[in-house]
């Protein structure tokens, strides 16, 4: 947590404001989604819900933090790049994907083929918790972030999501 | 026998006059011929003393400092020196690869600063820039004054704007600061935060709220400062005097 390398900017009273002139304003949330994207793979994290107040968008030191409607900008923007989307209707639960879907999907396939995964099945537990998987980036990965990923992956015709008794899996092909 | 003034005596006067003048004119003609035969020596013994000294002129910034003094007073721009006898020092290429580099240093920074730099800060990233090769090389604010100076010829894309006692800004965005705007700039520069408000521009310029208004208005539209709205009243930060930036680089 306290290893976390701000950037400058966080220190910057007026980062917490939304700009109003044009080039500042995309300059500030460019900086804004880096160090959002940046803040929840470090502490691996997928979930938000906008109005819980986390350090990323208040900083208690210099008494500064980003409106709602700022933090809602700075999601929809990460929206565009396929970074983040929101889970209900209301656009107030988001998850933040750090890599978007499609990518997620295949760098959990090309560690499947590498450790000759491939037309076994595998559980979701295994893919997140298991031990071979300890040094990858997924690891940890949000179950349902997890799951959309492998989604991508099925419509690619690369994988099958199957679930059986309460245990869900997938079998790579 | 009282000698008459005739026009013998007038014509003579006269001549006599035109000799003194004559001479006169002489003199100074070989006082002058003198003059520039000294200067000849002195120019050929100054290109004596830089051939012989050049690698001492480059590496020392006091001594590069003084003998740029002693050029400026015969009126020998060492920078002017593509072909001339000059080259011998090199001089020129000094200047022109630190003027490339202080181009380089301030693009590469300008989406942060929003295209402006304390002459310090530049100093600093140009020696991190130049790096191991020319560690023995230190460089003055000088030095980068007088290379900024040649870059003028690239029109207003960069101007250095005095800021106050021995501080200086160089900008490297074109379009120029208007006289309000480097104002703004100055005021904003004594403030250990490098931030203002309305009021203290009111204050500090003895402006009035539209004037004060108006710069503040174009110095944000410029992208040179921030605005942030969560303190008691408004202020206006600029990112290129934000001690913050650079503290946590080092």
């Amino acid at each position: 947590m306290d290893d976390f390398d701000w950037p400058w900017e966080y220190n910057f009273p007026p980062f917490f404001t939304i700009q109003l002139h044009g080039k500042t304003k995309e300059l500030q949330l460019s900086v804004w989604t880096n160090l959002v994207l940046k803040y929840f793979r470090h502490h691996r994290e997928s979930q938000y819900t906008i109005g819980d107040e986390i350090v990323l968008f208040s900083n208690q030191q210099i008494q500064r933090k980003l409106s709602n409607d700022g933090i809602l900008l700075i999601l929809e923007e990460l929206e565009k790049s396929g970074n983040a989307a929101p889970v209900d209707k209301k656009r107030l639960q988001w998850e933040i994907y750090w890599h978007p879907l499609d990518e997620w999907g295949n760098i959990i396939y090309q560690w499947a083929s590498d450790n000759g995964m491939t037309n076994t099945v595998c559980t979701l537990y295994e893919i997140s918790q298991g031990e071979s998987s300890a040094n990858e980036e997924f690891f940890g990965l949000d179950q349902s972030v997890l799951v959309k990923a492998l989604k991508t992956l099925q419509a690619k015709q690369k994988c099958e999501l199957m679930s059986f008794d309460d245990n869900e899996g997938v079998k790579f092909f | 026998m009282r000698r008459r003034a005739g026009v013998g005596a007038i014509h003579k006067q006269k001549v006599e006059a035109e000799k003194y003048k004559d001479k006169g004119i002489e003199i100074q003609d070989s006082q002058f011929e003198q003059m520039t035969k000294n200067m000849e020596v002195f120019r050929e013994n100054l290109e004596e003393f830089a051939a012989k000294h050049k690698n001492e002129i480059k590496k020392n910034a006091q001594f590069r400092r003084q003998f740029q003094e002693m050029c400026a007073v015969i009126g020998v721009d060492p920078l002017a020196s593509g072909k001339g006898f000059w080259s011998v020092l090199g001089m020129g290429d000094f200047y022109y690869e630190l003027g490339v580099q202080v181009v380089e240093v301030c693009l590469a920074a300008n989406h942060s600063t929003g295209g402006l730099m304390e002459l310090e800060e530049l100093r600093k990233r140009l020696v991190r820039a130049r790096g191991q090769n020319a560690k023995h090389q230190e460089i003055t604010n000088e030095d980068i004054l007088i290379a900024t100076k040649k870059l003028k010829i690239f029109g207003n894309g960069f101007v250095v704007y005095p800021i106050g006692r021995d501080r200086y800004m160089v900008q490297s965005i074109p379009g120029e600061l208007s006289l309000h705007e480097t104002s703004v700039l100055e005021v904003a520069a004594k403030q250990p935060e490098g931030c203002i408000t309305e009021e203290l521009l009111q204050k500090e310029l003895n402006w009035n709220s539209f004037r004060s208004n108006q710069a503040i208005e174009k110095v944000v539209g410029s992208g040179l400062a921030w605005v942030d709205d969560q303190g008691e009243v408004k202020t206006y930060w600029f990112p290129s005097l934000f001690p913050g930036r650079t503290i946590q680089q080092r």
